[in-house]
């Protein structure tokens, strides 16, 4: 009787590896990134070092620690400062929709704006720009938003004036602003704010609205999706009435009204070291972390394609598919960047841009579909080897 | 048998309860929880009522950057370290219009060109080039200290940066290294908050505010055994940051706070607050702030009569907070966290006295000699790293145990050391150091 009962639980513990692969099933097919194409020094960058990108009809801009560049029909043109930039480091890009003129975020250097092949430099000693230290920079009508390391400047372009947003005026805990996005549909501005959490600013009511981490500890987080993960906030993306919010301690979507959190343990984000994220809908966001990307593919089934070096030796990338944490798969792709500290990205129509301490990386979007494909019947694709984790 | 049991479990009932009993009325520290910040288990947050989702900061803080590719250059005429600190009078908005912490920056400096000097009299980075410091004013205005460190790493080419003290400067400085890779060694920012970022180009020599909150929160409830304490502190990020630690054990000891109110920067009288506080009947004052504002509290509550015990910041162990209390410091019960033993018989921490005092004339305070180990660390680093930012960051990390100036460092998961704080306590007109031990023998 004993024995029986003693083969039946081993035979019912043997199943568990079974039942957690069964749910680890997809409910759809994600577009996988596979074809990549590396930029670097050689390729026409002034710098290696990419610190922001910005998507700009089908042209593509990279702001780097040596310079500025744009990618057009295949070629790269660059900007140094013997050329005129007024700073070497480029740390933010926004490009007005209205004019087409570039601003530029310089990293110590205040703020650049480039029309016409000429640059014209704000700082704060000529200007209303608060700090020169700048993190990011978003256009919303008329105005530029530029988030620096001591408060939000705002420059309205037709009139000429400036605007300061600090602890005085703003429900900025710190001052400290670290990224900024903003939303035509909505009229508002949305700040991340290091140590201070997410602010909505709603332009035309003039009012701020702010998200902080509920448990109110740096140290921990007390349960899951009570709110904003952490304070300390890293950038924010607003899109489709949703906002995305990325943090050094994990990442936090809002949709007004419920908050959802994800860190490593108990979603696909490979790290929770977030530098930037930028959401693609209300149901997909690219994360870009200090161990690859991460991009949440579909909100409702939780399904995730992370991107990352197995190891210093490996010769190319992995991609992981994933649902929350537990793996479904993963596939060799084409991408050889040396190193998957990820800093920014961007979307050219289809295509994905990854911009790393180390080079710079498209991929084709060639055949691309949003969100997931069901109906698949095979998931041998090239290159695909199926994997059940425990 | 079944007797034997019963009295065998009484026995451990009783046991039991006598050890509670002496636990209780014991004036002992708090044990440490072996959580983040050697946190005492009852000063957990929410730690009464739950376990939180995540406890952050208990791993190693990782550097997963292209930066350890980067050659060393193949020449250099010098190995530059950049220091950034408060040392000239400027008024500065992050102190809320006010600037005091000039004789801490001047001290820091000193600290960290003494740890220079020394390393050029070895014969500089590895026997051959002089280290040279870049120095640099934090001058508090407008998060200047953003485009300090921007200066250094881009302009000057510095290979590290140590600094700064203020909360907010120090904050701004640190974003700033992150994103240009760059390892910055904090020797005088107590501010629990400074490291707590995930930033893993971010070091600390100093004990910082929340083991100094810890030891002052027991000596207040558990050694003094009072539970009637009101604050009144500074209103810049220094006063709020600060007492954070102290508030909240307070909270979750069960004796919150009776008031918390602050006076502005720059402010001489504080006789409308403290008559409020008076009204609370408190047995304690806590106060955190620089020492100036400090002495004038603890004056002004001795003049109104107030002789609750009076309890601060590290900030009041000074020359200048003794001459600016006088009289007031004659009914005693002060008392100040502290971030080291500076009474310890020690021949590295004398050799280093006594060659502070002869290159300038005065005693080191503990600015000068955490500035000094913090140099001596990342120049240590450098040496073992060679001239490159990302390696010297890795040795740095590597760090677990240390011994300097200021005695045994023990850093934690994210670089910050987590040696016990001390307790300053007034005695005859002058500041007692006492190690924990001493405090609750």
């Amino acid at each position: 009787m004993v024995r029986r009962w003693i083969i039946g639980l081993i035979s019912v513990l043997a199943m568990i590896p079974m039942l957690n692969a069964i749910g680890v099933e997809l409910k759809g097919e994600p577009f996988v990134y596979a074809d990549w194409q590396t930029f670097y020094v050689k390729d026409g960058l002034p710098n290696d070092h990419i610190f922001s990108l910005k998507a700009d009809g089908d042209r593509l801009w990279a702001g780097t620690e040596g310079g500025l560049a744009l990618y057009e029909e295949g070629r790269w043109t660059s900007w140094t400062e013997d050329d005129g930039l007024p700073w070497r480091v480029v740390s933010g890009i926004a490009v007005s929709e209205k004019t087409g003129e570039v601003w530029l975020g310089l990293f110590g250097g205040g703020v650049a704006r480039f029309s016409g092949g000429r640059f014209d430099h704000f700082t704060q000693l000529n200007s209303g720009l608060v700090n020169d230290v700048v993190y990011g920079l978003t256009i919303l009508n008329d105005d530029v938003w530029i988030a620096t390391t001591a408060g939000t400047s705002r420059y309205n372009t037709v009139t000429g004036e400036w605007n300061i947003y600090t602890e005085k005026n703003a429900p900025m805990d710190e001052i400290w602003c670290y990224n900024i996005d903003s939303c035509k549909e909505t009229n508002q501005v949305y700040l991340a704010v290091w140590g201070g959490g997410v602010l909505e600013y709603d332009v035309a009511a003039d009012r701020w609205t702010d998200h902080h981490d509920p448990d109110g500890e740096m140290e921990i987080d007390l349960y899951r999706d009570d709110g904003l993960i952490h304070i300390i906030t890293t950038s924010v993306s607003f899109i489709d009435r949703i906002l995305w919010a990325s943090t050094y301690f994990g990442l936090s979507r809002y949709d007004g009204r419920h908050w959802r959190g994800y860190m490593d343990h108990d979603s696909g984000l490979r790290s929770n070291f977030i530098n930037f994220a930028k959401g693609r809908s209300a149901t997909t966001v690219y994360n870009c972390t200090d161990k690859g990307l991460s991009a949440l593919v579909d909100f409702e089934t939780d399904t995730w394609v992370s991107y990352y070096r197995e190891s210093d030796e490996a010769e190319s990338w992995t991609a992981k598919i994933s649902i929350g944490a537990d793996t479904v798969r993963t596939q060799p792709v084409e991408l050889t960047l040396p190193n998957h500290f990820i800093i920014t990205c961007d979307f050219l129509g289809d295509d994905l841009w990854i911009g790393t301490g180390h080079g710079l990386a498209r991929a084709s979007g060639a055949g691309y579909w949003p969100g997931l494909k069901t109906g698949k019947t095979s998931l041998a694709l090239p290159g695909r080897e199926r994997e059940a984790q425990p | 048998m079944t007797r034997y049991r019963t009295l065998f479990i009484a026995a451990l009932f009783a046991g039991l309860a006598i050890g509670f009993a002496f636990a209780q009325d014991g004036a002992q520290p708090a044990p440490a929880s072996g959580t983040y910040g050697d946190t005492p288990k009852e000063y957990v947050p929410f730690g009464n009522f739950t376990q939180p989702y995540k406890t952050f900061f208990l791993t190693p803080l990782e550097y997963t950057g292209y930066g350890r590719h980067i050659p060393e250059p193949e020449h250099v005429d010098t190995v530059r370290i950049g220091f950034i600190g408060p040392i000239e009078s400027t008024v500065s908005v992050a102190t809320g219009g006010v600037s005091h912490e000039e004789p801490l920056g001047v001290q820091m400096l000193n600290g960290a060109r003494l740890a220079i000097a020394d390393a050029n009299r070895r014969g500089g980075y590895h026997g051959k080039t002089p280290y040279e410091l870049m120095v640099h004013n934090d001058n508090g205005l407008w998060g200047a200290s953003g485009s300090e460190i921007v200066d250094m790493v881009y302009k000057e080419k510095c290979w590290a940066i140590l600094g700064t003290i203020d909360g907010a400067n120090s904050h701004i400085a640190i974003r700033v290294a992150l994103k240009c890779e760059v390892p910055v060694m904090n020797t005088g920012d107590t501010d629990p908050t400074f490291i707590e970022t995930n930033i893993p180009w971010v070091f600390r020599c100093i004990t910082d505010d929340r083991q100094m909150c810890y030891l002052l929160a027991d000596f207040v409830f558990k050694k003094l055994k009072l539970t009637r304490v009101a604050a009144l502190r500074a209103g810049n990020r220094y006063g709020r940051m600060s007492i954070d630690e102290f508030r909240d054990a307070a909270k979750r000891l069960g004796y919150p706070f009776l008031e918390e109110l602050q006076y502005p920067l720059g402010s001489t009288d504080m006789r409308p607050q403290l008559e409020r506080l008076k009204a609370l009947n408190p047995e304690v004052v806590v106060t955190y702030g620089d020492a100036q504002e400090s002495a004038l509290v603890l004056r002004q509550m001795r003049d109104m009569g107030m002789d609750q015990w009076f309890i601060g910041s590290d900030r009041m162990v000074s020359d200048e907070f003794i001459q600016l209390a006088g009289d007031a410091l004659k009914a005693g019960k002060v008392a100040a966290g502290f971030p080291f033993d500076p009474t310890r018989d020690d021949p590295k921490w004398n050799q280093f006295q006594d060659a502070y005092r002869e290159k300038y004339g005065e005693s080191p305070d503990q600015y000068a000699a955490h500035a000094y180990d913090g140099m001596t660390l990342v120049i240590e680093a450098i040496e073992r790293a060679g001239l490159n930012r990302a390696l010297i960051r890795d040795q740095l990390a590597a760090v677990k145990t240390w011994h300097g100036v200021t005695g045994d460092k023990v850093f934690d998961a994210i670089y910050t050391n987590r040696s016990p704080a001390t307790l300053a306590l007034l005695e005859d007109g002058r500041f007692n150091i006492l190690t924990q031990d001493e405090v609750f023998k």
